[in-house]
């Protein structure tokens, strides 16, 4: 990458740099801050290596001047910056930690800036309420053509305690909106597709998991006169609901409510995915922990109509998966593999008509399970991506 | 399938050294689940093909740091929520792997699937003989009923001896 010095001369020069930096996410080393750069002072931006010919026919347009640094000693230019840790005004990534686990407080804003910083392709849209009336957002990255595109769906976190499954949908969109200009197919991916992205499902279970049970599951809606709480929003869906791998019991992990789709999270899901069925390709739920890539039916071991594109295509991505840091996934259904279940999301999914539809289980196969070290969020994110 | 006794399970394993990565050893198994809802632990042969690593010189430090304390040591939530287990607490850790191992044995079925989700509390308590005695709470999960479940386990342990499950009491009565 190249470290470009330029002085600009005029305030329009000023704006147009200012406009550069947010759309191409340059990385701006000084100032730190777009809003602080001046006519007259010294600015050094750097620029990925792909993006260095785009920067400089864009500056040469604008009859803006600049010129090489080379930097002898990046390290000592790195520390001589103030830290850039926790500046909520960078674009992108910068700013926010990827390797962390973040509350919903934390989460929420975090959505609120992606779109901010990347409004051209990010929209933040209200999916529903929860329980305890807090607000679901999914975030849609569409880039603005005038061709109908197909749609994928990705949910997070629908079992409160799996962490690292609200970890892996920020990460996701990070990366698509770091690179789509970059990694050509990432670039082809949303010339054709829109990705809907829900990071977190279950929010009231997500946030009683921080503050008061870590292990906690379900959601957080009270029965039996407030003695009990929570439904497995994974056993409500309408899909042989209440038929096997269920409890009828509240106090119990699994279970799956009053009825089909009785809890209001599963209601929004629900509702909003068959409003957009026709044009959903695929669904995909991530959960934690086993190392698994389920295809559809947990309620029965008779395969799906068309399993064997289910089964390629899980495959290849296990087989992917592996690749990268030699982390092995078992690919299967439910039934076969794990245990019976009704009611749950995916299998819901696939028989109102969404093909290619499936759960992953993430890191790791049980020896951390649920409290997966945040020092491994990066490389099942980066895996699973 | 044994007829009027139960199902019998022939296992190849291989061990992996969590210390050690690299380091594998070859095991057999023969597992037996008792037919009928008796509720006994299923029987186990086990077989180790090579040699364990010698710990001798961990468990000294280990034993002597822990009788050398002056207050009996307690802690809670290994690992915290985060994943992370503070370095000086790793042995407490694995001795309670081991004892989630022995309440695994002996609540396992052929439709159950246990893994330690998080040590809830440990507390030492101080022994007139020459055992460490640790009084775990241990939080299970087990797979398909997806419940996690505390589990109340005292365990000993020696040096020479090795660990030691005196007790061990499942979830609550009282609920």
């Amino acid at each position: 990458h190249q470290v470009l010095h330029i002085v600009p001369e005029t305030l329009q020069q000023v704006q147009h740099i200012q406009v550069l930096c947010s759309t191409l996410m340059l990385d701006l080393w000084k100032p730190l801050l777009p809003e602080d750069i001046r006519a007259g002072l010294d600015l050094h931006i750097r620029v990925p290596a792909p993006l260095v010919q785009e920067v400089k026919d864009s500056l040469d347009q604008h009859m803006i001047s600049y010129r090489y640094i080379l930097i002898p000693d990046v390290q000592k230019l790195v520390d001589q910056s103030m830290p850039r840790e926790r500046s909520s005004h960078r674009q992108v990534a910068g700013g926010y930690v990827y390797t962390e686990y973040h509350p919903m407080e934390e989460i929420y804003q975090w959505m609120t800036q992606i779109q901010k910083s990347n409004s051209e392709l990010v929209t933040q849209h209200f999916l529903g309420k929860t329980f305890e009336n807090r607000t679901m957002y999914y975030l849609q990255i569409s880039q603005p053509s005038n061709k109908p595109k197909k749609i994928i769906w990705m949910d997070c976190g629908i079992h409160a305690r799996e962490w690292i499954s609200p970890a892996f949908c920020q990460w996701f969109v990070k990366e698509i909106l770091q690179n789509y200009k970059s990694d050509p197919k990432i670039s082809r991916f949303l010339q054709n597709l829109d990705l809907y992205v829900l990071p977190v499902l279950n929010i009231d279970g997500y946030i009683y998991s921080w503050e008061e049970d870590r292990l906690w599951r379900k959601s957080r809606s009270p029965y039996e006169n407030g003695t009990c709480y929570g439904t497995d929003l994974n056993r409500n869906f309408n899909s042989s609901w209440g038929s096997v791998g269920v409890s009828f019991n509240c106090s119990s992990d699994v279970f799956c409510g009053l009825g089909p789709e009785s809890e209001p999270e599963t209601r929004a899901v629900a509702q909003f995915i068959k409003s957009k069925k026709s044009d959903i390709l695929c669904y995909l739920t991530i959960h934690s922990y086993g190392q698994l890539i389920l295809t559809p039916y947990g309620s029965t071991t008779k395969p799906p109509s068309n399993n064997e594109e289910l089964m390629q295509v899980a495959t290849e991505a296990a087989a992917a998966l592996t690749g990268k840091y030699g982390t092995s996934y078992r690919v299967g259904s439910t039934a076969l593999i794990l245990y019976s279940n009704s009611g749950s999301s995916r299998d819901w999914a696939h028989t109102i008509g969404i093909p290619l539809s499936y759960t992953f289980e993430l890191r790791d196969e049980g020896t951390y399970g649920f409290v997966l070290p945040a020092d491994q969020i990066q490389p099942t994110c980066e895996e699973t991506m | 399938d044994i007829d009027d006794v139960g199902h019998k399970y022939y296992l190849e394993l291989e061990l992996e050294d969590v210390l050690d990565k690299d380091r594998t050893v070859k095991c057999t198994a023969e597992v037996l689940y008792h037919l009928g809802s008796k509720a006994s632990a299923p029987d186990v042969q086990l077989t180790v093909q090579g040699e364990l690593r010698s710990t001798e010189e961990a468990d000294k430090e280990f034993y002597n740091r822990i009788r050398s304390l002056e207050k009996e040591l307690v802690a809670e939530n290994i690992p915290d929520s985060h994943g992370n287990v503070p370095p000086a607490l790793e042995p407490i850790h694995l001795l309670a792997w081991v004892a989630s191992g022995y309440v695994t044995w002996q609540n396992s079925t052929e439709n159950t699937k246990f893994h330690l989700a998080q040590v809830k509390h440990v507390k030492q308590v101080k022994r007139s003989d020459e055992d460490l005695q640790f009084d775990y709470v241990l939080l299970l999960h087990e797979m398909v009923s997806q419940e996690v479940l505390p589990w109340e386990v005292t365990v000993l342990w020696h040096p020479q001896r090795g660990a030691r499950v005196s007790q061990c009491q499942g979830p609550g009565a009282g609920n």
